[in-house]
């Protein structure tokens, strides 16, 4: 199935495919594009530290969130060590430097079985594979791996992955500007929020409040939604909901750990 | 390969700040002389490197993953041969983010 995929290295291992402007957005929606992840798929690059890192979000769905972004397949390059063939799987230990991680190849039919021989320990390769977490345990089940043969990738890749994670974090200063224009589209879309200046979260954090969805619920919003829909600390989180209470925008309703916007929105 | 310790990106420069640290970096080998080669590295400064895995020819680059020993030197634990067709500009501006404002990312 994803054989098709990787024909020529064209799709999956260009730019193209990791910014949020791919395929089903709409211009105004490509804010928050990257993170419905029911409807687009999407894949980013990663370095191992990233994901050694990222925010776990729930143990049975093995859902991670990195940057604000829950990624449906991730990219990822470094050498193989560690290679150990079985009948129905191929395993390795990818390196990259900031870190290692378990891979698991499987290994169904000759397509598959050829592109795993040509894999040797000590070699670079490039990897796009799902992120999986058993039992606190993260490693990557890969659905394709390819050997480096221009080592300028391995230049490319890290870039990759610098660009990819200043823009994610770079959507949250954008994002309060048009969340009023979204507030009248069902609201559960996780904003991207970078760590910019507490003005920045005060303003994205009374704009969750602000929401119809939020606004429609008798008891308001729990502090601990809004840290999850937003992936930024707690302290600041509440420190932006001290402050909106003492001007008076939102008030705390059945206990101190839920908040709702006094205004009509 | 120790895979407990992180390798750092380095140019000639950043080099000696991580004396004693694994880092890693890419030379191109201007001469091979016995037990060491020396290269040059992404910002133009001369390199020299210790060890095994001396195959890489001249003029060819080369990647470098071992322990920085001296501010120009680097014991290797592993050579890569990278080819003659490698953008030692981009790798030297990856050197910079990886230790300046995106260190986060790396180590």
């Amino acid at each position: 199935m994803y054989a098709n995929h990787y024909d020529g290295g064209a799709s999956h291992f260009h730019g193209g495919g990791f910014m949020p402007s791919q395929a089903t957005q709409t211009p105004d929606q490509a804010g928050s594009s990257k993170t419905r992840s029911s409807t687009t798929s999407t894949t980013v690059p990663l370095t191992i530290k990233q994901i050694t890192e990222a925010y776990h979000l729930n143990d049975e769905r093995a859902d991670f969130l990195i940057d604000g972004v829950e990624p449906s397949l991730v990219k990822l390059l470094g050498r193989v060590l560690n290679k150990a063939e079985r009948v129905t799987d191929v395993s390795f230990l990818l390196d990259d430097g900031t870190g290692s991680i378990e891979v698991t190849r499987w290994v169904s039919d000759s397509f598959d079985t050829d592109e795993m021989t040509k894999i040797e320990n000590g070699m670079y390769v490039v990897l796009i594979g799902k992120l999986k977490a058993f039992q606190g345990k993260r490693h990557i089940g890969a659905h394709a791996v390819r050997p480096v043969q221009d080592f300028n990738q391995i230049t490319l890749h890290f870039m990759e992955c610098i660009h990819a994670h200043l823009d994610n974090s770079r959507k949250a200063t954008a994002v309060p500007a048009t969340t009023s224009a979204m507030n009248d589209m069902r609201a559960y879309q996780t904003l991207n929020v970078g760590t910019g200046a507490s003005g920045d979260i005060r303003e994205v954090v009374l704009s969750v409040f602000q929401e119809p969805a939020s606004l429609a619920r008798e008891n308001g919003l729990h502090v601990n939604e809004i840290i999850r829909r937003l992936g930024l600390q707690e302290q600041k989180i509440r420190e932006a909901i001290e402050y909106h209470v003492e001007v008076g925008n939102i008030y705390s309703t059945i206990d101190d750990d839920h908040y709702k916007s006094a205004c009509n929105g | 390969m120790d895979t407990s310790s992180p390798t750092v990106f380095v140019n000639g420069e950043l080099l000696k700040l991580y004396m004693g640290r694994r880092v890693r970096t890419v030379v191109q080998v201007t001469r091979n002389e016995g037990g060491a080669v020396v290269g040059q590295s992404t910002d133009n400064q001369q390199l020299t490197v210790k060890g095994p895995n001396q195959s890489v020819p001249v003029m060819h680059f080369m990647e470098v993953i071992g322990v920085a020993d001296g501010p120009q030197s680097i014991r290797a634990e592993i050579c890569t041969d990278f080819g003659s067709n490698f953008d030692t500009a981009s790798y030297n501006g990856l050197c910079k983010l990886a230790n300046g404002q995106f260190k986060n990312l790396f180590l």
